[in-house]
């Protein structure tokens, strides 16, 4: 398993826009994968987890993978919240 | 065939959530939409601010902002209603929040009111993609188009 925390700096959090991007760029790998944002852990494949785990600006997420492409995953979605929340 | 095979094989029927002119989501200029990333569906072009739940479920998220709403019909089905397009920028502003996250609703109870005028005025969009965002679980969806419905009309109609 590996993850990391990132503390959301997008005004917006997430919303429909970014929950759809993410989707997109995970659901082609193998591993589980989740965004936990402490008080709910979404399922990072799942649009309306995603949406209704509640991210804001200053939420601190715990992104975490979990498979045989865990390590790619880690880096393709750090690159994501860096780039985009 | 028998009954069971009829009930079996029986579509999911969406209603409308507004009053509107539904259109093709390929025609909503948002990319998210437009492209279907968040799934499949329709876009109504309101007339009247009022979103109905289009069918029994349970709310799933309604946005703080009021600008959307995600919820889980009785039958699966995961629906996503955004009330125009980049409408998280008002941050609330010309939204009231009726339903609340995990409530049961009915077909038909109010969810969001949206003053649409107010919301034209700041100067967005106020088409209304209504997706489905568990699209991949089905084998078809389809949606009424280039037509004017009233909210609780059959708006989407889903193969399992």
């Amino acid at each position: 398993m590996k993850e990391f925390k990132y503390t959301i700096k997008d005004e917006l959090g997430i919303h429909a826009r970014p929950a759809g991007l993410l989707v997109k760029l995970v659901t082609p790998f193998q591993s589980k994968i989740t965004v936990d944002t402490g008080t709910k852990a979404a399922d990072a494949k799942k649009i309306m987890a995603l949406m209704g785990a509640g991210a804001k600006k200053g939420t601190v997420v715990t992104c975490r993978a979990e498979g045989p492409d865990e390590a790619e995953a880690v880096t393709a979605l750090k690159k994501f919240f860096e780039e985009n929340l | 065939m028998g009954l069971f095979d009829a009930f079996k094989k029986k579509d999911i029927v969406i209603s409308s959530p507004m009053k509107g002119r539904c259109v093709s989501i390929k025609s909503v200029s948002d990319p998210t939409f437009g492209d279907e990333i968040l799934g499949k569906g329709v876009a109504i072009v309101p007339e009247d601010g009022k979103v109905y739940a289009p069918a029994d479920g349970v709310i799933t998220t309604i946005f703080p902002t009021g600008h959307a709403v995600g919820m889980t019909t009785n039958d699966g089905v995961e629906l996503l209603i955004h009330v125009g397009l980049d409408t998280v920028a008002l941050k609330g502003e010309g939204f009231r929040i009726i339903g609340k996250d995990e409530q049961k609703v009915k077909k038909g109870d109010l969810l969001i009111e949206a003053d649409l005028e107010k919301i034209k005025g700041a100067g967005y969009d106020v088409i209304t993609p209504v997706v489905v965002c568990n699209t991949d679980e089905y084998s078809e969806i389809l949606g009424h188009t280039d037509t004017e419905v009233n909210a609780g009309d059959e708006l989407l109609n889903i193969k399992k």
